[in-house]
């Protein structure tokens, strides 16, 4: 394979400050794409996971029951977790039936999977700092196995402080659509990832430092913004993973 | 005249879709002992590896399959990353030589051309579950407690790279269990793709009473030891375990090394906690892990259940197989001897089947005694010896109906 296209995609932030301090156009949670039955019992990792989903199978018209999935976070449903530790330390803790089984790392791709009726497989995976990087190494390997298309979700929700004093402070979500070498529709190339030692952008090094799904940046701003073809970062850890994107036919981003 | 099903195609004409890997080297700590050795000896055997739970205390009555023996240290410098779940890793690195096995894999490929892909459902929590106790009585979590090195789905598998140096690729698969079973899929991967030459995937789950209380909850986990395929049986009985496998590019060396051929995946896209009444998200990854590897459902001689003893899984798992075979092959499944291992189970149980096509037997199924009429699985009760199977799938599914169906191969 030579290269992956990618052919839309969305972001999610619930913070508005994060959302203004992005180069690329971020929105809100969609209340909307998430089913009425799992409004309520759904965690803000769901929540962000389904709302950039939803938007870039809409961007992209793609049937989401037709994309196989890869998901992405450094701790997934961390604040479900949260709460039932907190519950199996006390003597009387009570657990949560559906809480434990919201408490997987597959939560939202499960439920993706359940809403969209979507057989297609599923992955979730976690790789610290490097998460973004091995997400869309992960996609890589797949369209180059196995051709066509998928969907790639990429989210954190917020960490409880104590767990964590540096990372996990702003959630954050966004979704690609990605196909195998190039093809018509492209918003952009991705060619293969590697390790390189290009610096990362020093004006969100230290946001995505402690939001590692930020990550994403670089190649999102690339993406909206246009311009030549670059090798960017997709980790904040450099040297590191990277990957060379050329931006196809759009408009620069009014500054 | 060789069957030809309509959803894998005709026997004649299909091509393996994705190259097949050498399996190098594997071992697994379980509580049937340390190493691979001991699970073989257990499996023979057929005897019961689950006891009452000696790590923590629990509120309800069961049994697990827990490793008692002592766990190795942390060298100083990694000593972040130690919880149980990474001390399971390193127990198994370091029998009968597994570690020398992926040194050498390192010299001959160069370190960066070795990755690795780990399945666990909850990483380091029993750990975290500790920091939390310290964390209600103090009002801080304890000194030195990091979140990313300890908990996170990631932790065990930066670990294990550190610990060997390697500087491919290196991240988690975490599908509850299912895990580690796709953890071998994206190995495979790597390798085809040109990534890697060499990826060591692990299956590392360690108990702990989010899973132990989480299943009661759910009113899954049995009192006895758990009887899969059984018309009594009551649920589940919880385990841990490591599984380590070399996985590598065929080359000459590597010729009379069994092989992976492929790992089939699929959604049931039915429900959180309980799989597709008629299995038909198994029947997907099963037909999937076949089309891949160009074979056809004639070919299969073993298959390796899910079949954790809970009422539906047992009965999805039956009626995909029926649904896809017109005449299955023996079935067993191994939890009544080790437990559920959750996301470790992919690899453990990838280890049981390597173990099936290397020594020449079929495992039992330890704690099944009474046929369960809806289940009409021809499922073996005890090991059958002097077997040659060639051809082995080893089934894992997983909460959020995440489905993965390994497909093994003698050389």
């Amino acid at each position: 394979m030579e290269c992956m296209s990618l052919l839309g995609y969305s972001a999610c932030a619930p913070d508005p400050g994060l959302r203004a301090s992005l180069p690329f156009p971020v929105f809100d949670i969609n209340r909307d794409s998430i089913p009425p039955m799992l409004r309520r019992r759904t965690s803000q990792a769901t929540q962000i996971a389904f709302s950039v989903a939803s938007a870039v199978c809409v961007e992209t018209q793609r049937s989401a029951a037709a994309l196989p999935a890869v998901f992405a976070s450094v701790a997934g449903e961390i604040q479900t977790t949260d709460l039932l530790c907190t519950e199996l330390v006390k003597p009387e803790g009570v657990i949560s039936p559906s809480a434990f089984h919201n408490s997987v790392q597959n939560t939202a791709a499960g439920y993706w999977s359940i809403a969209q009726q979507c057989t297609q497989p599923s992955s979730s995976l976690a790789a610290g700092c490097d998460t973004f990087a091995m997400a869309l190494l992960e996609a890589w390997c797949q369209l180059s196995c196995h051709g066509g298309e998928l969907l790639l979700v990429c989210y954190d929700e917020r960490w409880p402080a104590y767990l964590d004093t540096v990372r996990g402070e702003l959630a954050f979500a966004c979704a690609l659509v990605l196909a195998a070498e190039a093809v018509d529709g492209a918003i952009a190339h991705i060619g293969r990832p590697h390790f390189d030692a290009e610096a990362f952008s020093a004006l969100f090094e230290s946001l995505a430092a402690r939001t590692p799904v930020l990550a994403v940046i670089p190649l999102l701003g690339l993406a909206a913004a246009g311009g030549a073809a670059q090798n960017i970062p997709v980790s904040t850890v450099v040297p590191g993973w990277q990957a060379r994107v050329s931006p196809l036919n759009t408009i620069p981003a009014p500054s | 005249m060789p069957f030809a099903h309509p959803k894998t195609g005709p026997l004649m004409t299909m091509q393996p879709r994705i190259p097949p890997v050498a399996v190098t080297a594997y071992q697994c700590v379980s509580a049937a002992g340390d190493d691979a050795e001991s699970l073989y000896l257990s499996l023979i055997v057929n005897r019961s590896c689950l006891k009452p739970l000696r790590l923590f205390e629990i509120p309800f009555e069961t049994l697990v399959g827990e490793v008692t023996s002592p766990l190795p240290d942390f060298r100083p410098s990694l000593k972040a990353y130690d919880s149980r779940n990474a001390r399971l890793a390193l127990k198994a690195l370091d029998q009968g030589g597994f570690r020398s096995n992926v040194e050498h894999a390192i010299a001959s490929h160069g370190p960066g051309r070795v990755g690795l892909v780990l399945g666990t459902s909850t990483s380091g929590i029993y750990d975290s579950e500790n920091a939390y106790a310290h964390f209600q009585s103090k009002g801080v979590m304890p000194a030195g407690f990091q979140f990313l090195k300890i908990q996170t789905a990631q932790a065990t598998a930066e670990f294990l790279h550190l610990e060997l140096g390697l500087q491919g690729p290196c991240y988690s698969i975490s599908t509850a269990c299912s895990s580690s079973a796709k953890a071998l899929g994206a190995a495979q991967r790597l390798i085809a793709a040109g990534f890697c030459d060499a990826v060591l995937v692990a299956g590392v789950d360690s108990l702990c009473r989010l899973t132990l209380c989480g299943f009661n909850s759910l009113q899954l986990v049995s009192p006895e030891a758990c009887r899969p395929m059984d018309a009594k049986r009551r649920g589940i009985s919880i385990g841990e375990g490591a599984a380590l496998l070399l996985l590598e590019r065929l080359n000459p060396e590597n010729a009379v090394r069994p092989r992976l051929l492929a790992v089939g995946e699929s959604s049931d896209a039915h429900h959180m906690s309980a799989p597709h009444p008629d299995g038909a998200g198994a029947v997907l990854a099963m037909s999937q892990a076949l089309q891949l590897a160009g074979r056809d459902v004639s070919q299969v001689d073993y298959i390796n259940l899910h079949a954790t003893a809970s009422m539906l899984n047992d009965l999805a798992d039956a009626k995909a197989i029926n649904h896809l075979f017109p005449k299955p092959p023996p079935c067993s499944g191994v939890k009544g001897l080790l437990g559920h291992t959750l996301g470790a189970s992919g690899a453990v149980e990838a280890v049981v089947s390597l173990l099936s096509l290397e020594r020449g037997f079929l495992p039992g199924t330890c704690g099944y005694e009474q046929p369960d009429p809806q289940c009409p699985c021809p499922v073996i009760a005890t090991p059958l010896l002097d077997q040659r199977p060639r051809l082995v799938l080893s089934n894992a599914f997983g909460f959020g109906g995440n489905n993965a169906s390994v497909l093994l191969e003698a050389f």
